[in-house]
């Protein structure tokens, strides 16, 4: 049995577990109504009652969706910021905290960081499993754009080649992110730092050109500005990465004698087992390595407790409204009371009146829980919006199985407790009710 | 190829390897080689069968992937070498039929899934692996 | 088809144990139309719904043919009701958001698959023959009187035997009540049902074969004996 679960493919689980969730609610609702045809009487009385019924469909509704936006927004953070990680494989900087330098570095967060040596660049770049060290070099910005000098190898890999115009040829020229205001042929003068202390004129007013643009990417780079890192230390007025006699050389290899420091190397390995021995190989006393994926990865796992806190809170404060809803539909049922017993005098069975109590009720949870799943996903993509815009981070947060999964528990639990304010059917006294 | 020694080797630990299965239903490593790096009678005979396997998960490259290696021993410093030598026998790849939520590095975890054989280089990353466990579950 | 009633030592208590109706005897052949009048709180409506095996208090007996009415458990005397009794109500009870159809054939939502059909086709045709031609229109927009006979083409949807009126007429103005009476009492004497009912009506106490008078709960009139 077990083996046979672990032989289906993930997608006919998550059907099966849908169904298996889903089917008390489809047994109860079978049983409740077998042998009856009362749809026409529940539809007039729901129509009787639609302003409080739309009431209770609205709190339903809103109590839904806040549970399954919110768990739909959390996997969208999550596997958009993976995914914005997705370049970076193996990030060695200097010694300090990885998450401050995961920010940094793949998010593009200003943030003061030690510079790493020529020789630990060389070191790098020189191993024979490395297929791709990119030093970054932060600190200057162009409006809302951080400039970031770097390889061309590098805005190839991180653009997958995707660049219209030209890669840069030359120390003036530059290579800019989607979400960038300038064009290709723009001209644009650096300023040094980022955000409102950045100071205008302090490179002297050197105008560089655009001469490409990336393919979106859905990450903070497409709000970049990249360079030539050679550029970068040039107009800080440090050396340029290459002894003089070779003074014009734009990218790699660097002269460990006259390279400035960077903060950030992006690594790239051409083998899985290689990630491992260079991230063991440049931990030490001067270097860090980390893959940003393990930190995410472990950031995650915080948050994943945090989620199950705040789904299981959602689901309580869900089923409290629920329970209330019930409760209204138990004292909503006395209004007709008089309809339940004149079907009693025309000779219904008590069961039939307790079918349409329960139908009622389940038919407020079921289209509760339908309008509350198009709410959540309107939450969802609203929120997934106002995160992207703000972070530039392509957040994107689809329903996915997991809130199907929990609409189909929440609604065969909520149908599976309206059936106790439906038997308040067989209580009823039928002269009482009719004289009511 | 085989030489006769080795091949006495394996029929000397074979029925050992198999016994240690049967006792505790999970593989070692170390079970699926034979000295000379080769597929393990073991392990050709599971090929395509769901195994268990335990070790601890190695800090993963991604998040948010299927993807993750797991070693043999706890990865707070590398456990092998620098080469390539020692990478076959104490990692192993693993696919997983669901998202990986990552595991602490020091905590044992039990892998299970189908086993799987020969080169085979991810389409995602280009990275090649010799031997594999897809459609994995973990815990 | 119907059959003979036969009511002997009926007593019905209120919840606090006065005495609300007491009838020593009743008998009615069957097919025989009965008024029954008296002074409001008199006890009218509790014979009525103890006749039609609603009332949980009723003791004694009340025998409907070969039927002992108070010995049935409650869901087999619902059955009996489906089966054989037809109630109207004196303001209608109809569902204001169903159509004429759809109220006259409300007793083949909890009937058995078989016999729906066969219903809803006799609440058509009970509708017809009261001459409500608009099937669809929610009934709300019907007069009184339209209204009323829709709640007798419902009475009438499973071929009951016996017709139990509560104040068919009260709520009707005088021309709409006549009409009614006309049809009603056409209905049971064409068809040979029982019909019982409690009304202050003249005009339709005056069509009943039999009338009794009922006084805090007892009966006045010895029954068989038609006023002349």
């Amino acid at each position: 049995m077990i083996a046979l679960w672990d032989g289906l493919p993930a997608e006919t689980q998550d059907i099966a577990l849908v169904v298996l969730l889903i089917l008390p609610a489809l047994i109860v609702g079978r049983i409740v109504l077998r042998g009856y045809a009362p749809w026409p009487l529940i539809g007039a009385l729901l129509w009787r009652f639609r302003w409080a019924n739309g009431l209770f469909v609205l709190l339903i509704a809103v109590s839904v969706g806040m549970g399954i936006g919110l768990l739909a927004q959390e996997r969208g953070l999550r596997q958009g910021t993976a995914a914005a990680a997705d370049k970076f494989d193996l990030v060695v900087t200097a010694p300090g905290s990885e998450i401050t330098m995961m920010l940094a570095a793949v998010f593009l967060q200003p943030s003061d960081v030690p510079l790493l040596d020529g020789a630990t660049y060389a070191a790098i770049a020189g191993h024979e499993n490395v297929a791709l060290a990119a030093p970054l070099g932060f600190g200057d910005s162009f409006g809302a754009s951080p400039i970031v000098g770097t390889t061309a190898e590098f805005a190839i890999h991180l653009s997958d080649g995707r660049i219209e115009g030209r890669m840069w040829q030359d120390y003036g020229e530059a290579v800019v992110g989607a979400l960038t205001p300038l064009q290709i042929g723009d001209g644009f003068i650096p300023a040094h730092g980022v955000g409102d202390g950045a100071e205008h004129d302090a490179h002297g007013g050197e105008e560089l050109h655009v001469v490409g643009r990336m393919g979106a990417t859905g990450t903070p780079w497409d709000r970049a500005i990249l360079l030539p890192i050679e550029t970068v230390w040039d107009v800080h007025g440090l050396a340029n990465g290459h002894a003089p006699e070779h003074g014009e050389q734009i990218g790699p290899p660097f002269d460990p004698a006259y390279f400035p420091g960077t903060p950030v190397i992006i690594v790239r390995a051409n083998e899985l087992w290689a990630n491992y021995a260079l991230r063991s190989e440049f931990i030490t006393d001067r270097t860090m390595a980390f893959f940003p994926g393990t930190v995410l990865g472990n950031l995650y796992r915080v948050l994943g407790d945090i989620r199950q806190a705040i789904s299981l809170m959602t689901l309580v404060t869900q089923s409290l409204v629920a329970a209330s809803v019930l409760l209204g539909l138990f004292i909503l049922s006395n209004l007709f009371q008089r309809q339940l017993a004149l079907l009693r005098a025309l000779g219904a069975p008590a069961r039939f009146v307790f079918a349409i109590l329960w139908s009622y009720g389940a038919v407020l949870l079921v289209v509760g829980a339908a309008f509350g799943t198009v709410l959540g996903m309107i939450a969802a993509t609203v929120l997934s919006r106002v995160i992207s815009a703000r972070t530039d981070i392509l957040v994107s947060a689809p329903i996915g199985w997991s809130e199907i999964h929990y609409l189909a528990g929440f609604i065969s639990l909520m149908t599976l407790l309206s059936l106790l304010p439906a038997l308040a059917a067989f209580r009823k006294s039928i002269v009482a009710g009719l004289r009511s | 190829m085989l030489t006769r020694r080795a091949f006495a080797l394996i029929a000397l630990t074979f029925p050992l390897a198999a016994r240690l299965y049967a006792q505790e239903g999970t593989i070692k490593l170390r079970d699926l080689y034979n000295k000379d790096l080769s597929f393990s009678e073991l392990a050709i005979s599971l090929e395509g069968k769901r195994i268990f396997v335990d070790g601890f998960m190695a800090p993963p490259l991604k998040a948010e992937s299927d993807f993750f290696v797991l070693t043999k021993k706890p990865m707070a410093v590398c456990p092998f070498c620098e080469s390539s030598a020692d990478w076959p026998d104490d990692i192993l790849a693993i696919y997983t039929k669901r998202t990986v939520k990552v595991t602490p590095f020091n905590v044992k975890i039990l892998v299970h899934g189908v086993l799987e054989l020969g080169d085979m280089t991810d389409p995602d990353t280009g990275f090649v692996s010799r031997v594999r466990i897809v459609d994995a579950k973990y815990k | 088809m119907t059959m003979p009633l036969s009511v002997t030592d009926c007593v019905v208590r209120s919840d606090r144990g006065r005495v609300l109706l007491s009838v020593p005897s009743l008998e009615l052949g069957p097919g025989v139309s009965l008024g029954i009048r008296g002074p409001s709180g008199a006890g009218k409506s509790t014979l009525l719904y103890a006749l039609a095996g609603l009332s949980d208090r009723a003791e004694g007996s009340i025998r409907w043919g070969d039927t002992e009415l108070l010995a049935l458990s409650t869901a087999r005397r619902t059955q009996f009701r489906a089966a054989w009794i037809g109630m109207i109500f004196q303001d209608f009870l109809l569902f204001d958001e169903l159509g004429a159809l759809a109220n006259a054939s409300l007793p083949a939502m909890f009937a058995p698959r078989s016999d729906r059909s066969a219903l809803k086709t006799r609440a058509g045709a009970q509708l017809a023959h009261l001459g409500i031609t608009a099937l669809k229109r929610t009934v709300d927009s019907f007069s009184g009187g339209e209204r009323q006979r829709v709640a007798v083409a419902r009475a009438l949807s499973n071929d009951a035997g016996i017709l139990l009126a509560d104040e068919p007429t009260a709520s009707l103005n005088r021309d709409a009540a006549d009409a009614l009476i006309a049809d009603l009492v056409a209905k049971v004497r064409n068809n040979g049902k029982t019909l019982i009912a409690v009304s202050h009506d003249a005009h339709l106490l005056d069509s009943m074969d039999q009338i009794i008078s009922l006084t805090d709960g007892q009966i006045e009139t010895p029954s068989g004996a038609r006023p002349a």
